[in-house]
């Protein structure tokens, strides 16, 4: 990238400073014996156009425009100057009534991107009344049994009303691409008037956060018969995020944390392929969910390094011909570092995360609220979540101009060595059989479990420093909640399921679980039977009490090694 | 001491996150201990049952769903039921001061939240397993 009788020179002048450096070293020390994060890629002092050059990046072929392959700087040629990233936030507690409430504020706010956060029974499949429920209805999310709890919790709420309505039933996609379809219908709308983003990634479930219910297979078909419904109808939809998140929180590290995810992209995929659909039919409709919790900078370079891996393995790997299939859309969630101590400080925290993310060239951009370390958000701090956001789109000058940060040594140097150690993994997962094969040989389980074991060790050794926990620690007392969840809820739920159960057409609800079953056994796509079922005001346990039937379920090996 | 401490691990309910279980039961593991882990989705039928088979000196729950409550209430009722109420009951999460001093004022011996460290939990077995131990020897 430079001319070699610069970098002769740059190299003599850099080799005298090093000298230097050398010196106070000697003389001060460093803070740290080591400078990395749980990425596991390390920071140097200083990085120079030396760099680039050592790590033989080429600007045209690495880097280039944004809009433009390999995606390095952005997917659109104009980001944030054309639109800012969505104003996203998870939210979902209690009933459908007092969720619907939370909603309309949301709304109110200027939230452009909502996400239902569903409570764990709905997730995994049990309607409010099952054992397996007690204690958990509308504890983490809202209780949705049927379409009548999601007229409920949009009621006076239209579902364009927002760029996008989103929800993740991991395991249990066709359903909640059911109950929005058949919401809209209900609200008079057509598909293509309104935007239905569903995470549906089941894959990294059984290896962490643990909504599992069926065996991998069947869990991954699921998710696929959602991507191709969506590829032939509705085509500006998101049927599906491929999530790194949860596995680095985990501990996998941020880095194999994206190499996974991406390796769980690529069953997905190989999935979809079998089944006779070309790449650039769905590629284009696939995101992912990225998250580096530890490092500024790596967060940058995470983005930009997997934008640029995702761009390659579509043309060269699958060879997609359309942009749009190598164009990689991101959502990230500016949440990780909060601690229950002194609350208030998790608002810094998620802003520098947020920032992060922005700068890396994020498209969908959920913040945390801060006091989410103690409870489900109060309106008061989901307030000041929806506000960061609003600050970094519109005050600071953070979205004048594209992919700020390109061509700083640094950040292109970490894009290229994380991009590199992505591959790594990558292969290291293809040598094992694939993504499904490497989970079952427990290799994913291993990597997440030493990074959970050094993370926790370093956090005790105050090698990862957490302000207020283990440095600056003040004697007072753990805050109580500024937000409860009311403890009536799962009566008041159960009981008006029940009351569902009594006016519905139940002769029409057999019916439609016996195609549900029917279709579950044939290889068709399950999403139009689901949806029937799910018209018919089916419940969410009854449908996956029907898909157990067929399909068994997923049994967890249980170790804790 | 004349035997290994031996401690159930647990999730119950429907909460998958158990990194913080499993963080957990390596460190007792380390510090000499025998540790029976019980993995996801158990419930409290279930934990209390496993608790008396194995003859464990201690149940240590994980929950951070927020179904705290309900749960750990649940667990020392069938302990004292079972007259196994000798068996500790601790546990982990995120969980309010409020709720914590209303479990531990219901039974519950300890709650770690965020931030504790490995070696205080540690600690504590040791301590109350021995306590126990010495009021019945």
């Amino acid at each position: 990238m430079f001319d070699k009788k610069f970098l002769e020179d740059l190299r003599r002048q850099q080799a005298e400073w090093e000298k230097n450096l050398g010196k106070d070293i000697e003389c001060y020390g460093e803070r740290r014996k080591e400078f990395s994060s749980s990425s596991g890629i390390p920071s140097k002092s200083l990085y120079t156009p030396l760099d680039l050059e050592d790590e033989k990046i080429d600007y045209l072929r690495d880097i280039g425009f944004p809009g433009q392959y390999p995606f390095t700087r952005g997917i659109h040629p104009n980001m944030y100057r054309r639109e800012p990233f969505t104003f996203r936030i998870y939210t979902g507690f209690g009933t459908p009534r007092e969720t619907n409430q939370r909603v309309k504020y949301l709304l109110k706010l200027g939230v452009n991107d909502v996400q239902l956060a569903a409570d764990l029974p709905t997730q995994i499949g049990y309607d409010s009344d099952h054992i397996m429920a007690r204690g958990e209805v509308g504890k983490v999310g809202v209780a949705i049994d049927s379409l009548r709890d999601m007229e409920m919790i949009f009621d006076g709420v239209p579902l364009n009303s927002f760029k996008r309505v989103s929800t993740l039933f991991n395991s249990l996609g066709p359903i909640a691409l059911s109950l929005f379809m058949a919401l809209g219908e209900k609200q008079g709308l057509d598909i293509k008037d309104y935007v239905v983003d569903l995470q549906n990634d089941v894959i990294k479930e059984y290896v962490c956060r643990g909504t599992y219910i069926f065996p991998m297979e069947a869990g991954v078909r699921l998710c696929t018969d959602v991507v191709r419904f969506c590829a032939e109808n509705a085509r500006n939809w998101y049927p599906t995020t491929i999530c790194s998140n949860h596995l680095n929180a985990a501990g996998a590290g941020s880095t194999a944390a994206t190499a996974f995810a991406i390796a769980n992209g690529i069953v997905y995929i190989r999935n979809i392929l079998k089944q006779g659909m070309p790449i650039d039919r769905f590629a284009p409709l696939l995101c992912m969910f990225l998250d580096e919790r530890e490092d500024f900078f790596i967060t940058i370079a995470n983005l930009r390094a997997t934008r640029r891996l995702w761009a390659r393995i579509m043309k060269e790997q699958f060879g997609a011909k359309d942009p749009n299939s190598m164009a990689l859309k991101i959502t990230s969630y500016s949440h990780g570092g909060e601690t229950l101590r002194e609350l208030l400080n998790n608002s810094v925290r998620i802003a520098y995360a947020a920032l992060g993310y922005v700068l890396g060239g994020v498209q969908f951009l959920y913040n945390a609220s801060f006091d989410e370390a103690v409870s489900l958000a109060s309106e008061e701090a989901v307030r000041v979540a929806v506000r960061t956001q609003q600050i970094l789109a519109h005050e600071l000058g953070m979205t004048n101009t594209v992919d700020p940060m390109g061509g700083s040594y640094y950040i292109e140097t970490l894009t290229h060595q994380i991009e590199r150690r992505m591959r790594e993994i990558l292969e290291k997962v293809e040598s094992l059989g694939g993504g499904l094969e490497a989970i079952r040989k427990g290799y994913y389980q291993s990597v997440i479990g030493e990074g959970a074991s050094l993370r926790q060790k370093r956090f005790e050794e105050r090698d990862m420093v957490s302000v207020g926990v283990n440095v600056y620690r003040t004697e007072e007392e753990d805050p109580e909640p500024l937000f409860r969840i009311n403890q009536q809820s799962e009566e008041e739920q159960v009981k008006n399921l029940q009351a569902l159960r009594r006016e519905r057409n139940s002769r029409e609800v057999q019916s439609a679980l016996s195609v549900v079953k029917r279709v579950a056994k044939s290889e068709e796509n399950l999403v139009p039977a689901i949806f029937s079922a799910v018209k018919a005001y089916t419940t969410v346990g009854e449908i996956s009490d029907a898909l157990r039937e067929v399909f068994g379920e997923h049994k967890e090996a249980v170790s804790y090694l | 001491m004349k035997e290994k401490i031996r401690i159930l691990i647990s999730k119950v309910g429907l909460d998958g996150h158990d990194v913080g279980a499993k963080l957990v039961a390596r460190a007792l593991r380390d510090a000499g201990m025998e540790v029976v882990y019980a993995g996801l989705r158990r419930t409290p039928e279930e934990v209390v049952k496993i608790a008396i088979q194995e003859d464990v000196d201690g149940i240590g729950i994980s929950i951070l769903s927020g179904a705290h409550m309900i749960f750990f209430s649940l667990i020392l009722k069938l302990l004292a039921e079972k007259n196994a109420s000798d068996i500790i009951l601790f546990g982990g999460g995120v969980i309010p001061v409020r709720d914590i001093k209303e479990l531990k004022h219901l039974g519950v011996r300890e709650l770690f939240t965020a931030g504790t460290t490995t070696s205080q939990i540690v600690e504590f077995v040791k301590k109350e397993v021995g306590k126990g131990r010495g009021e019945k020897g």
